[in-house]
């Protein structure tokens, strides 16, 4: 093709030019909208994966426990305290004579703490006055 | 034949004339077509744009022209008049060829009707040709009309301003006018723009997303991992579905619990919650019932001791 031929179709030829822009701009933007399509989900569920994982791992990955089950001894008279075995990532604790009051506080604490109840025992010894048995691990 | 060297001092225009001396270029140059290649009508028409005039330039024609051969057209307003020019380009293609002016040295055609004003005197062509204007129409005039003792014009075609030059392209056949391609180029070029623009702010939908996925796996880099992602997942998620279930249903046994219905005792393992509640008259243990049964919680028991199971 030689340039007499060229500028003969020179309209033609930057209408084409211009063709082609429009259908490079199209495939663009189809392109751009199947990249989302296909990534937005994805990506989506990543962040909520990652952003579940760490708030799993912040509540139940039990760093600070061993410190913050002492409370679980200490939120009732020591005297009602039978046991208190704390091992490794476990707790087993057991108290007797709990008032009603007593066996809220004890409760309340527990359930607030990110541990996992495995066993829970309570028990009515006689009018208004527990037993409480329960195992923990974090 | 004798070849015109023109490299050294090299003419920006040529008069092109059957009886032309064959050149060699190496420049682009303008050539002047003598009338020997064109047909010259000059009209007074009540037409105002040039658009008009070309529209009907074939017509004005009809009877001066070789009905099988393809002319192209040219109009300019001259005077009070317009002058219409019909030419062959394909003969003058063949032409210049045969000379040896390539195509693309053809930078533009003039017609040597623009010249009139510069032709009141005879131009000399090279054979037995001179150049003049006669009665304000530029016109090939044989040599031996015009006398021995005729002064010839020492004209210098490369000064005289031009203007309405044709290109060779567009003395050309286009599908498409000039009009049509700027307006529909530039329509083109509008719709690959928004096509662009709104490729880029589809893709801009998700830089927000994208930049905090970026920000959460630069943060912990093993997270990247799909495979780690479900592990993990599936280390934590029953555990905190399950330790939720049981703190729920405690809360729930809870607002079962007045002083006049009492917890008799609580049991929590692997699968079940469950809890014994006394109550002080039946028609407590029909409210504790009903409550229990609104909170989807197993009610069993008989009089007024109430057992209330919650399966995990």
């Amino acid at each position: 093709m030689n340039l007499m031929t060229l500028q003969r179709y020179k309209n033609e030829i930057i209408l084409l030019l211009a063709l082609f822009f429009v259908i490079g701009a199209f495939l663009y933007k189809v392109n751009a909208s199947s990249y989302v399509e296909e990534n937005k989900a994805h990506i989506q569920q990543q962040i909520a994966e990652i952003t579940a994982i760490n708030k799993y791992k912040n509540q139940w990955d039990g760093k600070s426990m061993p410190n913050k089950v002492k409370a679980l001894k200490t939120v009732v008279d020591a005297s009602k305290v039978k046991s208190f075995s704390k091992k490794s990532k476990k707790l087993v604790a057991s108290y007797v004579n709990l008032t009603a009051n007593d066996l809220n506080k004890i409760n309340n604490k527990l359930i607030n703490m990110p541990v996992q109840i495995i066993k829970l025992q309570v028990t009515e010894r006689s009018k208004n006055i527990y037993s409480m048995e329960f195992t923990c691990k974090w | 034949m004798a070849i015109l060297n023109l490299t050294a001092k090299q003419s920006n225009r040529i008069l092109i004339h059957k009886n032309m001396e064959p050149v060699k270029l190496e420049n682009s140059v303008e050539i002047i077509l003598t009338p020997q290649f064109y047909t010259f009508l000059r009209e007074e028409l009540d037409i105002k744009f040039a658009y008009q005039a070309k529209q009907i330039a074939a017509s004005m024609f009809d009877d001066y022209l070789d009905a099988s051969k393809a002319y192209q057209y040219h109009v300019y307003k001259c005077d009070n008049s317009w002058c219409f020019f019909a030419y062959n380009i394909e003969e003058i293609d063949q032409f210049l060829e045969s000379v040896g002016i390539e195509k693309h040295r053809v930078s533009k055609i003039y017609f040597a009707q623009q010249l009139e004003s510069e032709l009141s005197t005879p131009l000399l062509l090279s054979g037995n040709h001179a150049l003049q204007s006669v009665d304000g129409i530029v016109t090939m005039v044989p040599k031996r009309l015009l006398g021995d003792e005729v002064a010839y014009s020492t004209l210098d075609i490369d000064k005289p301003k031009l203007k309405n030059g044709v290109s060779m392209g567009d003395s050309l056949d286009s599908f498409v006018s000039v009009k049509e391609t700027i307006i529909l180029g530039s329509l083109l070029i509008l719709l690959g723009t928004s096509f662009i623009v709104e490729g880029q702010r589809i893709k801009s939908s998700i830089a927000n997303e994208d930049a905090k996925l970026t920000m959460l796996i630069d943060d912990n880099p093993k997270y990247g991992s799909s495979a780690l992602r479900t592990s993990i997942l599936g280390k934590y998620k029953p555990i905190d579905t399950i330790e939720r279930a049981k703190r729920d249903a405690i809360k729930d046994i809870s607002t079962l619990l007045s002083s006049k219905s009492q917890l008799k005792s609580l049991t929590i393992d692997k699968n079940m919650v469950s809890a014994d509640i006394m109550t002080q008259n039946s028609k407590i243990s029909k409210q504790v019932k009903e409550h229990g049964k609104a909170k989807k919680m197993k009610i069993s028991g008989s009089g007024l001791n109430v057992k209330v199971e919650v399966k995990l």
